[in-house]
């Protein structure tokens, strides 16, 4: 890359200069970023509220894997437990 | 233009503005930390998920590849599983029967992930080759047998570490690339519609190694990587990412939306497992490595993937030293471990998954294997 002075640590600092340049400015808009989050948490609630929406979100969905849960049960829920659907080794003849 | 010398100092001074910055911001997030769920809902007089002996039970096991498991993905119409491995291979399996349907030989072996589409019809996979191929299973095969790929997503820069369709949409896919960045790709031209961070973005600055898609809002999804973050992606915007979520001192190697959406669930190399909630930021339980036969010495085993049951009630976590926890979300403690159940695996379970219908959970493990795990004990439905 050619620029008026043709010395070569001309030439890499150049270089050198845009870079070091885009760094800065990425790390400028991380400050602005953790500024923003900084400035959000002055109004945000304690965790202890969001703790009671997870526990209600739980209780009220029906779970299978569950021993206790919510209703209805899905007929479906037990398909891995029937035997129709097993190979049919038993119905094999073997011709001797 | 500032000299050389200027820009230094500059880089220097935001260097520390940054530093500072995030400590203040790590501090005052611990101030709010004011509970975590766990002490919650002991408050409550909440009491933890009771199993019997043989309430979980092992009710599959699928045979047939023959190198170690990598990643699963299970249809949403419930019964097939899409499965990739060291052998270079995707088999697809209907779980019900056993059977497999297609054993899809790969262009390129090294795979690390793989995926289903929501209609069914086609898989996804990546690895090394830096490369998603797509395969159709209707597609009819060429002349060596083998299915062909039907379309090639490239553009990434490293591997590709995960993959996962959008929701209700056969033609959008997002990766996680070990080049650092996530993708949103157009299957049906081929191309890459956004970059989620990369270099001078403010995305992650280490390999990304997981990613998921939030099911009830499909246009955020979390990812995990390297540098011990999570990030929360809006796909509109690719510039920045939403929120970076940080606790973990390790890889994050597998991040999962919970099931109402406005959370996510992490697994790390640091031996634990993690809930976030978007909204707030907050991190609102650790679930912490768990020392069964109390011996202090040995380094935690890595925790090498994630699920949540589908009320989100149970966390199912497996780990680098052959043990698959059961959590209670809500308690954080461990109410079961598949690794030492009947017919659990002879290695290390690197990927898990739950059935659409919640009603079965797939494991896939070094050992060469698949299992699907069901409840199979006496239900009580209130």
């Amino acid at each position: 890359m050619d620029n008026n002075n043709n010395s070569p640590s001309q030439g890499s600092s150049f270089i050198g200069k845009h870079r070091l340049a885009a760094i800065i400015s990425q790390q400028n808009q991380q400050i602005q970023i953790i500024q923003e989050e900084l400035d959000q948490l002055e109004t945000l609630g304690e965790s202890s509220l969001v703790c009671q929406q997870l526990i209600s979100s739980v209780e009220s969905r029906k779970d299978a894997m569950l021993p206790v849960t919510k209703g209805p049960a899905d007929g479906g829920w037990d398909r891995w437990f029937q035997r129709a659907n097993q190979s049919s080794s038993r119905n094999r003849k073997h011709w001797i | 233009m500032s000299t050389v010398a200027e820009l230094k100092e500059r880089h220097i001074a935001a260097t520390e503005t940054l530093n500072s910055l995030r400590e203040r911001l790590k501090e005052r997030r611990l101030q709010l930390l004011d509970t975590d769920v766990a002490s919650y809902a002991r408050a409550q007089g909440k009491t933890p998920v009771s199993f019997g002996p043989t309430d979980l039970v092992c009710c599959r096991i699928l045979q047939g590849h023959t190198g170690k498991v990598y990643s699963l993905d299970w249809t949403p119409e419930k019964n097939r599983i899409v499965s990739a491995s060291q052998d270079g291979r995707l088999i697809v399996w209907n779980a019900l029967t056993s059977q497999k349907t297609h054993a899809i030989k790969l262009p390129c072996a090294w795979v690390m992930t793989c995926a289903f589409s929501p209609n069914g019809q086609s898989v996804a996979c990546g690895g090394l080759d830096s490369m998603c191929s797509i395969f159709n299973l209707s597609t009819p095969l060429d002349k060596d047998s083998n299915l062909p790929v039907s379309r090639t997503l490239s553009g990434h820069k490293g591997y590709v570490s995960s993959c996962q369709y959008v929701p209700d949409n056969d033609s959008h896919l997002i990766t996680g690339s070990g080049d650092q960045t996530c993708g949103l790709w157009d299957i049906t031209t081929g191309l890459r519609t956004s970059v989620f961070g990369g270099e001078f973005q403010s995305g992650h600055t280490a390999d990304v190694l997981s990613v998921s898609i939030n099911g009830s809002n499909t246009r955020m999804f979390v990812s995990g990587s390297c540098d011990a973050t999570a990030r929360l992606w809006d796909t509109r915007v690719a510039s920045r990412a939403v929120r970076t979520f940080y606790g973990h001192e390790g890889d994050v190697n597998s991040v999962k939306f919970f099931p109402d959406g406005n959370r996510f669930g992490t697994g790390s190399d640091d031996g634990t497992c993690r809930l976030f909630d978007i909204r707030t930021g907050h991190q609102l339980q650790v679930y912490p490595p768990h020392q069964q036969n109390g011996d202090n010495n040995t380094p935690n085993p890595n925790v090498t993937s994630i699920a949540f049951s589908i009320s989100g009630r149970l966390l199912f976590a497996s780990y680098s030293n052959g043990d698959c926890f059961v959590w209670d979300t809500l308690l954080a403690e461990v109410v079961l471990n598949l690794g030492t159940l009947q017919n659990s695996h002879e290695a290390r379970v690197s990927c898990l998954g739950l059935a659409a219908d919640g009603s079965a959970l797939c494991t896939g493990s070094w050992d060469t294997s698949l299992k699907i795990w069901a409840f199979g004990g006496h239900r009580t439905v209130i």
